[in-house]
C-alpha cells in the first residue's frame, strides 16, 4: 500500500482549512481523506490524480455540508438546553479557547471584584483625609471604622484578583 | 443506489455503523466507508459527510469510545462500543429486521379479496 509523505499530506491540510472544516472533524476527515488518496494510488493512480479527484470529491460544498449536518445532529438536546446559560448557547460550535468565552463566563467577578476593589479605596481615602485635616486618630471612632471596612473590602477584592489568575494560568496550562 | 436510496439509508445509518462495529470490534472512519462498500458491492456509499456527525453522535450518547493513534504521521480516531453501545446494536439490528419484515408484507401483492361470490 502506498503511503503519502508530510509534504502530501500537508496538501490536503491546506485543502480542508481552505474550504473551512470544522475543528472537531478535522484530525478524522485529514486522515480520511489521506486515506482515499492512498487507495486511489493503490489501485494505480499517480499522486496528482488521485489528490485531484479526492479534492472534487471533498470541495467546499461537501464540507459546508457537513459542518451543517455536524451542528444539527450534535446540537443540545432539550436537557442541555435547559442547563446551558447564555454563553454556552452562542459559543456552541465556535471556538472557545480564543479567550471571549472566558471573559464572558468571568464577567460577574471581574465587576464585583472591582467594585469591591474601588469602594475599599473610596472609604480609607476618606478616612485617611478626614484623619489628617483633624490630626486625631483612633479606631473606635466613626472614620476609624470607614477606614476598617473599607481596608477589608480592599484585601477581599485584592485576594479575589490574585486568586482568579492563579486560576486562570492553572487553566490554560493545562 | 439511486438517490431515493440516500433517504432510505439516512435512518439506517445508526444501525449499520453500530452493526459493523459490533462485528469488528475497532474501527477508524474511512474503515467503515470501505466494509460497507464492500459488503455491498458498491451500491451503498457512505460519504464522509453523512459518517462522521453519526459516529460522533453516537459517542455523545455515551454508546461508543474512541482513542486517537498516530499512524504514518497521521493521527487516526478509532471508534469502539461501550457496554450500552452493544446493547443499543443488538436492539437496532432487531428492530430493523422486524421493520424490514413488516416492509416486505406491505409491499406484498394483496390477494384478491372478494372470492366469497
Amino acid at each position: 500500500m502506498e503511503k503519502l509523505n508530510p509534504q502530501q499530506v500537508e496538501i490536503l491540510y491546506r485543502h480542508l482549512v481552505w474550504n473551512g472544516t470544522d475543528e472537531a472533524l478535522f484530525e478524522e476527515l485529514l486522515d480520511h481523506l489521506a486515506c482515499e488518496v492512498e487507495h486511489y494510488m493503490w489501485i494505480g493512480l499517480p499522486f496528482e490524480t488521485a489528490l485531484e479527484k479526492v479534492q472534487l470529491e471533498a470541495n467546499a460544498k461537501a464540507v459546508k455540508h457537513l459542518r451543517k449536518t455536524y451542528q444539527i445532529e450534535l446540537t443540545m438536546n432539550e436537557e442541555q438546553l435547559r442547563k446551558a446559560d447564555l454563553d454556552d448557547i452562542v459559543f456552541q460550535f465556535r471556538n472557545k479557547a480564543y479567550g471571549a468565552y472566558d471573559l464572558r463566563q468571568e464577567y460577574r467577578n471581574s465587576l464585583r471584584t472591582a467594585l469591591l476593589m474601588t469602594v475599599g479605596m473610596v472609604l480609607m481615602m476618606m478616612a485617611l483625609l478626614t484623619t489628617v485635616s483633624t490630626g486625631k486618630w483612633t479606631y473606635l471612632s466613626v472614620w476609624g471604622l470607614v477606614w476598617t471596612v473599607g481596608l477589608l473590602s480592599f484585601s477581599y477584592a485584592v485576594g479575589t484578583c490574585i486568586r482568579q489568575r492563579i486560576q486562570q494560568r492553572y487553566r490554560i496550562v493545562r | 443506489m439511486e438517490p431515493s436510496g440516500n433517504e432510505f439509508l439516512r435512518g439506517t445509518l445508526k444501525t449499520i455503523v453500530l452493526k459493523l462495529l459490533t462485528e469488528r470490534g475497532r474501527m477508524y472512519g474511512y474503515e467503515i466507508t470501505q466494509s460497507v462498500k464492500e459488503r455491498t458491492q458498491g451500491e451503498v456509499i457512505l460519504t464522509f459527510g453523512a459518517l462522521y456527525p453519526v459516529l460522533h453522535k453516537l459517542q455523545q450518547e455515551g454508546l461508543l469510545i474512541t482513542e486517537s493513534v498516530e499512524v504514518d504521521g497521521r493521527l487516526r480516531k478509532y471508534y469502539t462500543l461501550t457496554p450500552s453501545g452493544n446493547e443499543m446494536a443488538h436492539q437496532k439490528v432487531s428492530d430493523f429486521e422486524r421493520f424490514v419484515e413488516v416492509m416486505k408484507a406491505l409491499l406484498q401483492p394483496v390477494p384478491a379479496l372478494s372470492l366469497g361470490h
